[in-house]
């Protein structure tokens, strides 16, 4: 039996598949966070490409990927879909486990998957430098790879706290030719105006965000550019799950689960959007298909379905999303790439209306997970992918108890060789289990005088 | 060398008697330990401590014989002045006399060898001016205000620089209720130790960036916004509690029971009857309660106030528990006791206890059975 199902590099996807076309209704607009009107093309304009601007509002069913940016994802797609035997036989499930691996990419995550297409449409618009922020580096480092194949420049706000205390991240970024600062920096006027409150300020993505944005809007040959939660951005990520289905459907398969973490909410929609858009279609009615989160940070299973900022310091558009308030900062948890407090437009709908749904799993469990992954199936994941892990896991010990044989896929996103020093804290019984206290956010929410 | 800092020392002779032979505490029980053949740990443990400040430029100010000047001696430091004579046998007395004198002549920072009981002396006559760090030597060590280990009070003092303090809470543990594997226990005092992070018990951070003092501030913030009209909060002893009330710009009680209705006092340093009144002219209610003590105590029947009958009225589902990351980090598990196995099931296998503006941690409920033997439990959770 097959241990790993591949792909040659001709059947790999050359369109991306466009969920916004299957809803049974149009999203709400994302809105001018000055005016509070629905935000025009010519609002994002100074930020990002015409072609993403397009592709974040079409309501075509398919896009075609550039031949080039095709050439450049051969170097590690189609990626393997793995199915998890060993793990199975540990769990004494009849489930049947799959996963897609998207640690082979060379920055060892899906991120590459969006930042190829972004650096590729801002260069052939004549786009010569991108800004962007980035938490714990993912991101970061994503872009830096994808920018040096444009010989494009690329300057990047770290988060001073990650920047310090991951370096590894940082070298990176260095070693792809980007121009990585430590934020709050001194070049922009906003990140002067922090220092100057607080020299010793630890940064915040928030911050970072502004940095990199202030950066974008004066320089005109500079653009901004985001690893998540736009529509745009799960559109580049749908080639995960839309070899899924092509590997899953080579050995007669097709799932009852999809499993996927939701940081932002890229790569759930990466891999679940092509199984939801036959689930609205009524091709798979029934497909379950699950978002992970952390406790702490509960976005979807605790946060409230309103219009709210994208960022910290109010200055990206105002999305219609899940969320637990721009201005919650969410506890320091390893898995950094599920710290934040919306989610992406699309995921939040698909929830809305029930054709997804989401669990939050504590830290402990998720390393747990993670520790068991890796000493049946061998690789070390991601603390972000570990959570889909640990949901999987559930599922396969409840198909253990009822005996059904599910097919489980779930979403593999990257390798955890930089957060060892996380590993290493959890056997030291060092994590703690953060949690959201739901009641006392809600009391103190109400209090607050409706804001739009 | 600059180090100019003048130190009192006061060792309890017999602290720690009762632990090697069982006994869970010396109070009342000197001649039954020594009886069992307990050999008194004080003065091994202080001449432990005291031996690497030998080098360093401090002056001490002492108690003649073995409440402080025998280990000196021995730990060849000859910097000291006897400013107190105790009587023979040494009694509470003699502590709380000695911590005074030794003020009275000026000191930086008050070292004392003991354990919570001792604590508890100290705090008396201590105000929150000197800060006091303990030389543990106890049985118990529930206390805030301990080194982690004997080896650990040279570091914590440091070298050519002003001490930086925090506070810290004395736990007054019922030695009686605790033989008998039962926890009656008591915020007794506030003192002020020396922030040392990793060698104060208290002060033991591991990721969060914020100390603990802009932990407290966050917490207090966080529930003061959360307070809703027409729902009575009531705020047990402490200072994490003692931040919300601080935030509302109120004068609550440290060590006692406080209730706030509509952003004003509405009872202060109430007992179980006062509690159970202000509950009958309110529809609902929240009871507050921070993690105390350096073991993590949600406090219950010790208080005397948190009674069964309380939190059956407010109901388990409106307790809110407070802890600042620093605190829980040295916690492996919280201790609930309300007297009534029964309530205390409901309390669930984890418990939710607010950490910051909006942030939380779950922890686990200690089994009490667990603390049946206590070197085991106080090996085990003194890092
Ligand atoms: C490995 C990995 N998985 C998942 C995520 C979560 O992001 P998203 O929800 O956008 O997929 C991140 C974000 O940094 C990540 O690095």
């Amino acid at each position: 039996m097959q241990t790993k199902i591949l792909l040659d590099e001709d059947e790999m996807p050359r369109r991306w598949y466009n969920i916004q076309a299957d809803l049974s209704a149009p999203l709400d607009p994302p809105l001018n966070p000055k005016t509070g009107a629905p935000a025009t093309p010519g609002d994002l304009a100074s930020i990002f490409p015409m072609e993403l601007i397009r592709q974040e509002m079409a309501r075509e069913r398919f896009i075609d990927i550039p031949e080039e940016v095709i050439e450049i994802l051969r170097l590690w797609r189609p990626s393997p879909l793995y199915r998890a035997r060993r793990l199975e036989q540990f769990l004494g499930t009849p489930a049947r486990i799959y996963y897609k691996y998207e640690g082979g990419s060379p920055a060892g995550s899906h991120k590459p998957n969006t930042a190829v297409p972004q650096a590729y449409y801002n260069r052939d618009e004549g786009i010569e430098r991108i800004a962007t922020e980035t938490g714990a580096g993912q991101w970061g480092s994503a872009i830096a790879f994808a920018t040096s194949h444009f010989d494009m420049d690329c300057t990047v706000y770290m988060v001073r706290a990650s920047y310090d205390q991951k370096p590894y991240r940082k070298m990176m970024m260095q070693v792809w030719g980007a121009e990585c600062h430590s934020s709050p920096t001194t070049l922009t006027a906003c990140g002067r105006s922090v220092l100057e409150k607080d020299p010793q300020t630890s940064g915040s993505l928030g911050i970072a965000i502004s940095e990199a944005v202030e950066d974008a809007a004066t320089h005109s040959n500079t653009n901004y550019a985001l690893g998540s939660v736009l529509n745009h951005v799960c559109l580049h990520q749908t080639i995960i799950g839309l070899e899924a289905r092509e590997q899953l459907a080579s050995v007669d398969e097709y799932p009852d689960v999809v499993v996927a973490c939701v940081g932002g909410g890229s790569n759930f929609g990466g891999i679940a959007f092509p199984f939801a858009g036959d689930k609205l279609t009524g091709k798979v009615p029934d497909v379950d298909i699950v978002g992970v989160e952390p406790a702490a940070c509960p976005t979807l299973t605790k946060g409230l379905y309103a219009y709210d900022y994208g960022d910290e310091a109010g200055l990206t558009p105002i999305l219609k999303m899940f969320t637990l308030g721009h201005d919650f900062v969410p506890p320091a948890i390893h898995a950094g790439g599920l710290r934040y407090h919306g989610d992406s437009p699309l995921v939040s709908r698909l929830v809305r209306d029930g054709t997804a749904r989401a669990v939050s799993v504590y830290q402990n469990d998720v390393f747990e997970a993670a520790q068991t992954f890796a000493r049946t199936e061998g690789i070390i994941p991601a603390p972000e992918a570990a959570h889909a892990i640990r949901t999987t896991i559930d599922i396969a010990l409840e198909c253990r108890k009822t005996g059904e044989a599910k097919t489980i896929l779930f979403n593999n996103t990257g390798h955890g060789h930089f957060d060892l020093a996380a590993y290493d804290a959890y056997y030291a019984g060092r994590l703690p289990d953060y949690d959201y206290p739901d009641a006392l956010i809600r009391d103190a929410l109400s209090r607050l005088p409706k804001v739009g | 060398m600059l180090d100019l800092h003048t130190i009192g020392l006061v060792v309890n002779p017999i602290a720690g008697m009762g632990g090697r032979v069982g006994l869970k505490g010396t109070d009342g029980l000197v001649d039954r330990a020594r009886i069992l053949g307990a050999e008194p740990m004080a003065l091994g443990r202080a001449i432990e401590a005291l031996r690497p400040l030998a080098d360093r430029n401090l002056r001490f100010l002492t108690a003649a014989g073995e409440m402080g000047e025998t280990a000196l001696r021995a730990a060849g430091i000859t910097r000291c002045s006897i400013v107190y004579h105790p009587s023979k046998p040494s009694t509470a007395r003699d502590t709380r006399e000695a911590c005074l004198k030794c003020i009275t002549e000026g000191i930086d920072l008050l070292l004392f060898c003991g354990g919570d009981g001792t604590a508890r002396d100290v705090a008396d006559a201590v105000d929150q001016t000197v800060p006091v760090l303990g030389i543990p030597a106890g049985v118990k060590m529930f206390s805030s205000v301990f080194a982690v280990d004997p080896g650990a009070v040279e570091a914590a003092i440091p070298e050519d620089a002003p001490l930086r303090c925090i506070e810290a809470e004395v736990i007054d543990v019922d030695e009686e209720a605790y033989r008998a594997n039962e926890f009656r226990t008591v915020l007794h005092a506030v003192v002020r130790t020396l922030a040392a992070p990793g060698l104060v018990q208290v002060s033991k951070q591991v990721f969060e960036e914020v100390d603990e003092e802009r932990a407290r501030a966050a917490i207090g913030a966080f529930i003061a916004d959360a307070m809703l009209p027409g729902i009575l909060y009531v705020l047990g002893p402490g200072t994490t509690t003692a931040a919300v009330t601080l935030h509302l710009g109120l004068q609550g009680t440290l060590l006692g029971f406080d209730a706030v209705l509509d952003g004003r006092l509405a009872g202060s340093d109430l007992d179980e009857r006062g509690i159970l009144t202000l509950l009958d002219s309110v529809g609902e209610a929240r009871l507050v309660l921070s993690v105390i003590g350096a073991q993590g105590f949600v406090i219950g029947r010790g208080t005397q106030v948190c009674t069964p009958a309380v939190l059956r009225r407010i109901g388990l589902e409106h307790l809110v528990l407070l802890g600042t990351p620093g605190k829980l980090a040295m916690t492996p598990t919280l201790h609930v006791d309300t007297g009534d196995p029964e309530l205390d099931d409901a309390f669930g296998p984890h418990l939710q206890v607010v950490t910051g503006y909006g942030t939380a941690q779950r922890k686990p409920r200690a089994i009490r059975t667990r603390f049946t033997d206590p070197e085991v439990t106080f090996g085990k959770n003194r890092m």
